[in-house]
């Protein structure tokens, strides 16, 4: 077994992670229900790449993701961080009993449980009731609430991750930053977060519950980073980071960089534009040097990209945006867990599995060494039919990696794309053979290609949970099909209408991504580097000098050369 | 638990607003942690937003747990921390002295003094102190052989203001033996050394040392026992699974039979790895009935475990990184990173090794060693916030024991070092100085008072007597502390009261600093902001 560890560190990263939860915790639901379509039913998908088996005191088993998360002290709503699996009754005042003095009682304001966490809850009553009933227990007092009324208050109420959250997590999982004193606004930078995690003992602690997850690990294959790096969590995600290089050396990191459309608002001022451009150069540079392969997520604006063609959202949740970029992620990661097959056996469910080693190596182990990868997404995927396929699928596949160019000619350009649950003709599911030959249709037929495309295939859809935001356009059907003509009546269409969508998403390794690079390695010589350069305080505050920012320039230039030998950015001007 | 005092846009406030606010929110924090301080101080339960509990009775665990909003307030806390990173104690005294000398200083600067003077006196009154403490303070004789019963009146002290006594008592010779048993004559105390472990058990609260090592997992294979005498122990970091090499690791075999050639030859690498360790386990083990346990800190997969267990060895993987030191120390040997070279000498000895699981949790015990360097303490308890407290107070009880024995001295405490520095302060030096800068030391002087006051206040008595019978009896002379039952003066000496050198000295060191920076607002200002942003 391969098992991969994840760890979310920051704000918008948990609400990617919250999501991206969901839908492995809809997945197992679904599996386990009879009643659910049979795709569900046999999905060919390891969870336990993801989740560990565990048990509580008491004696029963546990099923929980392999996650770190870390975020500010706060921004946990009405969960604690400790969940309710393990759980330890609360204690009143006279179950202190290691003080016999005066005890005094400071209660915050407590989070009420918004109406979809309260159904949740109530379920669970429910359910440990049952056994009680069966004994004559009391009545099931149960108010029954409506799934309509949960979707709504979830549209207009989300305020944590853990709102529209579903999922048990394990004690050790959920970790917040206590003792810094910083508001989530204040916490903007690079600089700001440098001794978050070193401080008070907060990266042994890290540290230690990393090593819960790692040290039950058969086999790791990987490690899965999705870091917010538009603030101080960067530094944390960094420091975090080379303590892992140093620890597991041989385990490779695969580093999403997400971040929603409010983290891009135009800068106040020069001096605070200066700041912002120097905390992206110093953030992708940090970040970069300690994974194997890093992939920059999220759009100043989504709602209006082209990958959001067929989606309703509001740029300014991240309720919403988070949930396109975890359904990516959920695509994304799919390879990491196809059911191994023997070399001989064949599948009608899935094809393509490969590790976290492998995607590394497809995307940035050849010539190039580009670690840089662009994530693009089909969601939903369109039908698998006829001559188009290489308009409708190749041209649906589109970027959630910001600044990168369009319309670019790269003959070695790679890709890893994987599909799953797409139609084919006559509104049924796509064989794998079908998703296969037609992929390489669409391929040969395409007038830009790769050098190298690496094709995973599964069948089993992405579910629709019903904490799902209503972020579906008219032309979305029950199953994710596209319509021909917009249903009536209704903008916005969520997990009550949709209940599954086909997929595709793509990592590529391209030129594209240059000016993503240029535009760091620019701001960091005109900001950093240069004699008199208006940032150099500054970045000596983060506690940089100038020789770490020049071995940071000289990382990026490499990395601009390594894409374009010809670039007059790669050499130093000297 | 939030303290929220107001926090208006510091730049457009006149200067007297905002010294009034930076002396508003000190006093806020003094009343916030006053409560906490001593043996009778209050313990607080916060209630998190979803319900869930932190308990403390430490200023530093509570500062951290509080969100705090206000600049100057974050600012006092950033020092107190730091108080408690430098020294292991004294977070509260920090807190509690700052707002005092804010509050003396309100009352001169509502009188229309400038703040300045109070500050320069302030710096006298400091230094005067400093030199006071070296006096005051009582030298101990450390050596090859140190007093024992001294350093546990200190541990004592200190853990009796954060767990009730029967409990701190147990603690008591706990922490000593651990300080004592990881000393290295002429070197600093590693306090790192001592492993800190805890389990949760439903209905034991119990703490012992463990001479040895106590570490939270266990080995990963059905077959390997569970317990084991007589075991030599092999500590090292080499990775025992495959992993693919970097080099090799190749997406694109150019068939399949070359892809399982290259995964068999990077599989007998690691089988020849753990083959090395089997035939140094045959070496030693043959003819006798001894043990061998291998603790690595890289990872083990499941071939190589069960290579290791027919041979008949124990195996932990993912060892702490600290654990290779700790082993080491415990147990003997050394680490290897390597193991081409083993002989005989690498190994540690462990007279026995046994693992212990409850629910999820594994915990492996290598007990039974030679002549530990390390060890471990481990805490039971029933909860979690009963777990974090012990571990508290068992991690201040190690610094107190560390600092006594690096500051080679320690100083009387129940408040007989403030009274007798304020009585110095007023009687000897005051006298020292002209005009107005007297009044900043008079300031300085009654605002160490605090911690007397507030000790008595804490045990529920009439503070104002308890001051005057205090520095009644210093001014005949008599160097009194006062009793926690009764506010009469007693002797801490023999009470066994004590208080580090180190944290007394760190705590007249940074008070008067912040509290000046906040006194001379245009500073605080930019200084508050600083901390914030550095922009
Ligand atoms: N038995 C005692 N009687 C009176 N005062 C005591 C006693 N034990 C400790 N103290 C005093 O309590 C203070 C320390 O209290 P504590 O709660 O640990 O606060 P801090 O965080 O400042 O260390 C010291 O001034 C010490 O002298
Ligand atoms: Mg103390």
């Amino acid at each position: 077994m391969r098992e991969i560890v994840t760890v979310q560190v920051g704000g918008f990263a948990n609400f990617v992670g919250s999501h991206f939860w969901n839908f492995q915790d809809e997945l197992l639901g679904l599996a386990a229900d009879p009643y659910a379509d049979s795709v569900f039913r046999n999905q060919h998908i390891n969870m336990d790449v993801f989740y560990r088996t565990g048990e509580t005191q008491q004696g029963s088993v546990t099923y929980t993701p392999r996650l770190v998360s870390v975020d500010l002290q706060g921004t946990l709503g009405s969960m604690s961080s400790r969940g309710t699996l393990y759980n330890e009754s609360s204690p009143g005042p006279s179950d202190v009993i290691t003080w016999a003095g005066h005890v005094s009682t400071h209660a915050s304001e407590p989070h009420r449980k918004n109406l979809f966490l309260e159904s949740l809850y109530e379920e669970e009553q429910e359910k440990l009731t049952v056994t009680s009933r069966i004994n004559g227990g009391e009545n099931n007092s149960r108010r029954e609430i409506n799934d309509k009324d949960i979707v709504e208050s979830l549209e207009n109420g989300v305020q944590f991750w853990t709102d529209f959250s579903k999922v048990h997590y394990h004690p050790q999982s959920i970790y917040e930053l206590s003792g810094l004193w910083l508001d989530v606004q204040e916490f903007d930078n690079y600089g700001i977060g440098k001794d978050a995690f070193s401080g008070g003992l907060r990266g042994e602690e890290l540290n230690e519950r990393l090593r819960f997850f790692v040290e039950e690990c058969d086999h790791i294959q990987g490690f899965q980073f999705v870091v917010d790096d538009s603030g101080g969590f960067s530094a944390v995600a960094a420091d975090f980071l080379e303590n892992i290089a140093d620890e597991y050396a041989n385990t490779p990191v695969l580093l999403y960089a997400v971040r929603s459309p409010g983290s891009h608002t135009n800068p106040r001022s020069q001096k605070q534009s200066v700041s912002r451009d120097l905390h992206d150069s110093v953030s992708f540079s940090r970040l970069s040097s300690f994974c194997k392969l890093i992939v920059p997520v999220g759009l100043p604006i989504l709602s209006g990209s082209k990958a959001a063609t067929y989606l309703a959202l509001k740029d300014e949740k991240p309720y919403h945006c988070s949930a396109v970029y975890a359904a990516t992620l959920h695509s994304t990661t799919l390879p990491f867990r196809l059911e191994q097959l023997g070399p001989t056996a064949d599948s009608h469910d899935i094809s393509g599995s490969m590790d976290v080693n492998g995607v590394v190596q497809v995307l940035a182990g050849q010539a190039r060494q580009n670690m840089v990868a662009i994530l693009d997404v089909a969601m939903p995927a369109p039908p698998l039919i006829g001559k188009q396929v290489e308009q409708t699928l190749l041209g649906n596949l589109q970027p959630l990696t910001p600044e990168i160019a369009e319309d670019v000619e790269d003959l070695q350009a790679v890709e890893s794309i994987t599909v799953h649950g797409s139609f084919g003709s006559g509104g049924n599911r796509a064989s794998v053979s079908e998703v296969n030959n037609m992929v390489g249709t669409a391929y040969r037929n395409a007038t830009r290609r790769p050098m190298f495309c690496h094709l995973s295939v599964a069948q089993c859809p992405l579910p629709i949970p019903l904490p799902f935001p209503s972020i579906f356009g008219n032309h979305v059907g029950q199953h994710g099909e596209l319509l021909d003509s917009p249903i009536m009546g209704s903008p916005s269409r969520g997990s009550l209408e949709v209940h599954s969508i086909p997929m595709a998403a793509r990592l590529r390794s391209s030129s594209a991504v240059l000016p993503f690079l240029e535009n760091r390695l620019v701001k960091l010589r005109r900001y950093g580097v240069e004699r008199g350069a208006s940032g150099a305080q500054l970045l000596r505050s983060w506690g940089f000098g100038q020789d770490d920012l020049e071995d940071m320039a000289e990382m990026l230039s490499k990395m601009v050369f390594a894409l374009d030998p010809h670039s007059q950015m790669s050499s130093d001007s000297d | 638990m939030s303290l929220r005092v107001l926090n208006p846009n510091a730049e457009v406030l006149n200067k007297s607003a905002a010294l009034h606010m930076n002396i508003n929110a000190a006093k806020g924090l003094q009343d916030v942690l006053k409560s906490n301080l001593g043996p009778k101080g209050t313990i607080k339960m916060l209630v998190g937003g979803a319900g869930d509990i932190k308990l403390t009775k430490d200023g530093n665990t509570l500062l951290k747990e509080m969100q705090i909003q206000n600049p100057t307030a974050i600012m006092i806390a950033r020092t107190a921390v730091a108080q408690d990173d430098i020294s292991g104690d004294g977070t509260t005294s920090t807190v509690i002295f700052i707002g005092e000398l804010m509050k003396q200083s309100e009352r001169y600067i509502d009188e229309g003094m400038h703040p300045r003077v109070l500050v320069d006196g302030f710096e006298i009154a400091k230094r005067a102190t400093l030199q006071f403490l070296e006096k005051f303070k009582t030298p101990i004789v450390i050596g090859n052989d140190p007093d024992k019963e001294i350093l546990k009146m200190v541990a004592r002290t200190t853990l009796r203001t954060k767990l009730y006594e029967a409990l701190a008592d147990q603690l008591t010779d706990i922490v000593v033996n651990a300080v004592l048993c990881i000393r290295k004559p002429e070197e600093a105390i590693d306090l790192f050394m001592v492993e800190i472990m805890h389990m949760r058990h439903k209905f034991d609260v119990d703490t012992r040392l463990v001479e040895g090592l106590v570490l939270d997992h266990g080995s990963r294979h059905p077959d390997m026992k569970r317990r084991a005498e007589n075991c030599h122990i092999l500590t090292c970091n080499v990775s025992l699974e495959y992993d693919k090499s970097e080099v090799n690791a190749g997406f694109f075999y150019s068939n399949a039979e070359q892809r399982e050639a290259m995964v068999a030859v990077e599989r007998r690498q690691v089988d020849e790895r753990v083959q090395k360790i089997i035939d140094l386990k045959n070496k030693v083990c043959s003819g006798n009935d001894n043990s061998f346990v291998v603790i690595n800190q890289k990872g083990i997969d499941p071939p190589s475990l069960d290579l290791l267990a027919r041979a008949g060895i124990i195996a932990l993987r993912r060892a702490k990184r600290r654990n290779m030191e700790r082993l080491v120390l415990a147990c003997g040997g050394e680490a290897v990173n390597s193991v081409d070279d083993l002989t005989p000498d690498c190994l540690g000895w462990a007279g026995l090794v046994y693992e212990h699981v409850l629910g999820e949790e594994k915990y492996t015990f290598v007990e039974n060693v030679r002549n530990p360097h390390s060890c471990t303490i481990l805490i039971k308890g029933p909860n979690d916030h009963t777990i974090a407290q012990i571990k508290d107070a068992v991690r201040d009880g190690l610094r107190a024991v560390k600092n006594t024995v690096e500051d080679e001295s320690v100083v009387l405490g129940a408040g007989a070092f403030e009274v007798a520095a304020r009585q110095y302060l007023v009687n000897e030096v005051k006298k020292t100085v002209q005009g107005r800068t007297q009044l900043g030391i008079e300031a300085f002087a009654d605002a160490l008072l605090v911690v007397p006051k507030t000790l008595a206040e804490n045990s529920g008595l009439d503070t104002q007597d308890v001051i005057i019978s205090l520095t009644g009896e210093h001014d005949r002379g008599n160097v009194v502390g006062l009793s926690q039952h009764t506010g009469e003066p007693i002797d801490p000496q023999m009470e066994g009261i004590f208080d580090n050198y180190s944290v007394k000295r760190q705590i007249i060191n940074s008070g008067p600093v912040i509290a000046s920076q906040l006194l001379l607002v245009d500073e605080v200002i930019r200084a508050g902001r600083n901390m914030r942003k550095p922009t």
